[in-house]
């Protein structure tokens, strides 16, 4: 597929670092717009026999993702207590492919409200966290929220939700069709005198910009699509990036190591090729999407003499603010049969919780929806408080599977720097690199808030008839693939990574996008606003480097 | 319910149905690959058997496995051939847990023994004195990995070597399939249509 090849030597207008739902989407605006780049990314470029229904190969043994040997991380949730090497997964889990994160996500696509942007003016600070306002707002981000509906496609019901914040124009493909869970869920939430509406989802419904409408094939999450109904960026906007004819994709490509000038800039960015030589490509600038795990590990392994806590990080902030969100869970077994196995994992989402409410006395707020969860073996590994985990009751419970659905209920984290991502001090992963440490601990808000969230999800499944209800227990987590918050965006230099346009502090010529950008966590969800992030950055840096201010 | 393997021309046909629906773009016939799952993992050795594993270790966590998911009057993780599958685990793909886990059944074999002296082995204890004894250890590392390793052995693709003849997916009543069509359960047969609910409170 890609015609257009560099040298090394040739010095290309951008090096983009990551192919995942940022960098593809930044490699194209820059193409577009006419600038020459090399997009670099440490997995390989999938076929659509990458998407096979095999949930040990492709869930377990990361057939698509960064997995627990080569890529090996530790885990602590106290700065005082050594990591531990984390040997079944890893905590931080990423697509490590061509797509990165938007090959394997469930494709949830709603966006972030005006309140998200603003939440520290308008309810105060939070003593002991980073809570704090995004240097743009809402209306900044709206063209390119709609940008990503059509450009990328998303199916939605515009105007179905009361909650949503002001969009210019509806959605370009309708619903997908409603599954049981969300016929449930929407009966249940409106007894409750709530708001369900259709899922908004970055998945076909029908035929889109060359690509199939969904065939229900209910392997969405966790796992790529074989029809190309889920949008990815493989299959949307990195080809499109290619047929500019100046964008060149470079798989198997990892960049260990932004090189920078005498003078504070930089001039490129060396990396292992397919086969492990290293090697230096040079650039005009550079754009890190290397999601927000990998992104604040690139510039913390980039330190100099000009930069000696790392790249970009004069703040002290790269890698702090680890943000996950919670995915809590209430979960119904029903009289008939629902099979939430079947296509999109979601058809029905609930905002009615979305903003924070100081009479609940902790700040925090969510979004719910109407989903079977994971598919077989991954529902059978896990079960809810109370539940049998093995026996014959636990076998009677496994038989119910046709049978249940769950409210899966997303909330806000709050930025601790507690919470990070720093090189480990020890372990290597397979290429001789510095290891991801992660320090986690959920602060007791977002505990309270999940506690609440699955409260109501538990009233919705009674209200819908639900035969019993369960919910999940409630704990601090130890991993996450909402990697959020690591390089975060903001007007002052001593209290964030980048500046309103993606632009680093601290060096002129490099940009990062990706979910490190975000402030807030949102409530889950948070590709649709990356992407639109990804959209308006590139945008501005096309605009930057046309005008030579790079 | 159709089998895990399907044939490739019944792909192929299912593939042709969708197009018209669907609009399938082109490369369907890796698409195709993709839908053969048993492609990209091999075909299962058609005489199971352990190589990895001492034969009392196999038969002990065998024992495990079948009081984790019972055979009573349908099939369970002994008929699924969950203890082949973790013999092949521990070997190949998941070699990397083989040393922790091998210590653990050690430590498990160590306190059954303490209990039953007589016992010639897990597997020789009555079933009642099974689950008794498991009642006591299910929060151990031993147990959680068995269980573990026997779920995935129940549920993945029968070309890893275990859930044969799709027992696992049988007992769930899962069908692993590339396409489906609406109304895909009882509750969303009869759907009206959404109607956009007039905000009450904002």
């Amino acid at each position: 597929m890609s015609t257009q090849t560099y040298r090394d030597s040739d010095t290309v207008d951008f090096v983009i670092v990551g192919s995942g739902a940022a960098g593809g989407v930044v490699a194209r605006e820059l193409a577009q717009a006419g600038l020459t780049v090399v997009l670099m990314e440490q997995g390989p470029r999938f076929s659509p026999r990458a998407a096979r229904h095999d949930e040990l190969g492709v869930w377990y043994l990361g057939g698509i993702t960064n997995d627990a040997v080569k890529n090996p991380q530790t885990f602590r949730d106290d700065a005082a207590k050594k990591a531990e090497r984390q040997t079944f997964k890893p905590a931080l889990w990423y697509g490590r492919g061509v797509g990165g994160g938007s090959l394997h996500y469930t494709a949830n696509f709603w966006r972030f409200h005006e309140i998200d942007f603003i939440e520290r003016s308008v309810l105060g600070a939070i003593p002991g966290t980073g809570f704090a306002d995004w240097p743009i707002a809402y209306a900044d981000l709206e063209p390119y929220y709609t940008r990503v509906e059509w450009e990328i496609g998303v199916s939605g019901l515009a105007g179905a939700n009361p909650f949503d914040p002001p969009r210019s124009k509806p959605y370009p493909m309708p619903p997908l069709p409603v599954k049981s869970s969300g016929v449930l869920f929407e009966r249940g939430a409106r007894k409750l005198g709530w708001h369900p509406v259709p899922a908004p989802m970055a998945i076909n419904s029908q035929p889109y910009r060359g690509r199939s409408a969904c065939v229900h094939c209910g392997f969405c999450h966790g796992f790529a699509c074989e029809v190309r109904a889920k949008a990815s960026t493989l299959t949307t906007v990195i080809p499109e990036a290619e047929a500019t004819g100046r964008c060149e994709l470079r798989s198997e490509s990892y960049v260990f190591r932004i090189e920078t000038s005498t003078e504070g800039r930089a001039t490129g960015v060396t990396y292992f090729d397919r086969d492990r030589r290293e090697r230096f490509q040079r650039a005009r600038g550079v754009v890190v999407c290397a999601n927000g795990a990998e992104t604040p590990r690139l510039l913390l392994m980039s330190e100099s003499n000009a930069f000696p806590h790392g790249l970009a990080n004069s703040s002290g902030l790269v890698g702090k603010y680890l943000m996950f969100n919670y995915s809590g869970r209430a979960t119904g077994v029903f009289e008939h049969e629902l099979n939430e196995y079947k296509s999109v994992q979601v058809t029905r989402v609930l905002h009615d919780f979305y903003d924070s409410d100081p009479k609940r006395g902790y700040y925090g707020g969510g979004g719910l929806d109407a989903r079977i969860g994971p598919q077989p073996t991954t529902w059978a590994i896990r079960t809810d408080v109370g539940e049998p985990s093995w026996g014959s009751a636990y076998k009677a419970r496994l038989r119910e599977f046709p049978r249940t659905m769950q409210v899966s209920c997303h909330s806000t984290s709050l930025p601790l720097e507690s919470n990070n991502v720093t090189l480990d001090p020890e372990l290597e992963d397979a290429w001789g690199l510095p290891a991801i440490r992660v320090t986690y601990r959920d602060h007791p808000d977002d505990l309270a808030t999940v506690r609440f969230l699955q409260d109501r999800g538990e009233e919705i499944l009674h209200e819908a008839g639900a035969l019993r209800v369960t919910q999940a227990a409630v704990a601090p987590q130890t991993a996450s693939v909402h990697l959020l918050g690591t390089c975060r965006m903001g007007n002052d230099p001593a209290t964030s990574v980048i500046d309103r346009y993606h632009r680093s502090h601290d060096v002129r010529n490099l940009f990062v996008c990706d979910g490190s950008s975000l402030v807030t966590s949102g409530r889950g969800q948070p590709t649709m606003t990356i992407q639109a992030l990804a959209f308006r950055a590139g945008e501005h840096i096309a605009r930057f480097a046309k005008r030579g201010e790079i | 319910m159709e089998s895990a393997s399907l044939s490739r021309r019944t792909l192929l046909q299912a593939i042709a149905a969708t197009i018209a629906t669907a609009g399938l773009p082109l490369g369907w016939a890796q698409i195709a690959e993709a839908m053969d799952d048993t492609h990209a993992v091999g075909q299962p050795g058609s005489a199971a058997k352990i190589s990895f594993l001492s034969a009392g270790e196999a038969a002990d966590i065998e024992a495990v496995a079948a009081q984790i998911i019972p055979s009573d009057d349908s099939p369970g993780a002994r008929e699924a051939g969950v203890v082949y599958f973790i013999d092949r685990a521990l070997a190949t793909f998941f070699s990397q847990l083989a040393g922790d886990y091998r210590t653990q059944v050690a430590a498990f074999q160590a306190g059954y023994r303490e209990r039953h002296p007589a016992a010639a082995s897990f597997a020789s204890l009555t079933s009642e004195q099974q689950i008794e004894h498991l009642n006591r250890i299910d929060q151990t590392p031993f147990f959680t990995t068995t269980r573990l390793l026997t779920l995935l052995g129940m549920f993945s693709l029968p070309a890893y070597g275990g859930n044969h003849d799709d027992t696992g997916w049988k007992l769930i009543g899962f069908e692993d399939r590339h396409v489906f069509n609406p109304p895909f359960g009882y509750y969303d047969r009869d759907y009206p249509g959404f109607v956009i609910d007039p905000p009450k409170t904002r």
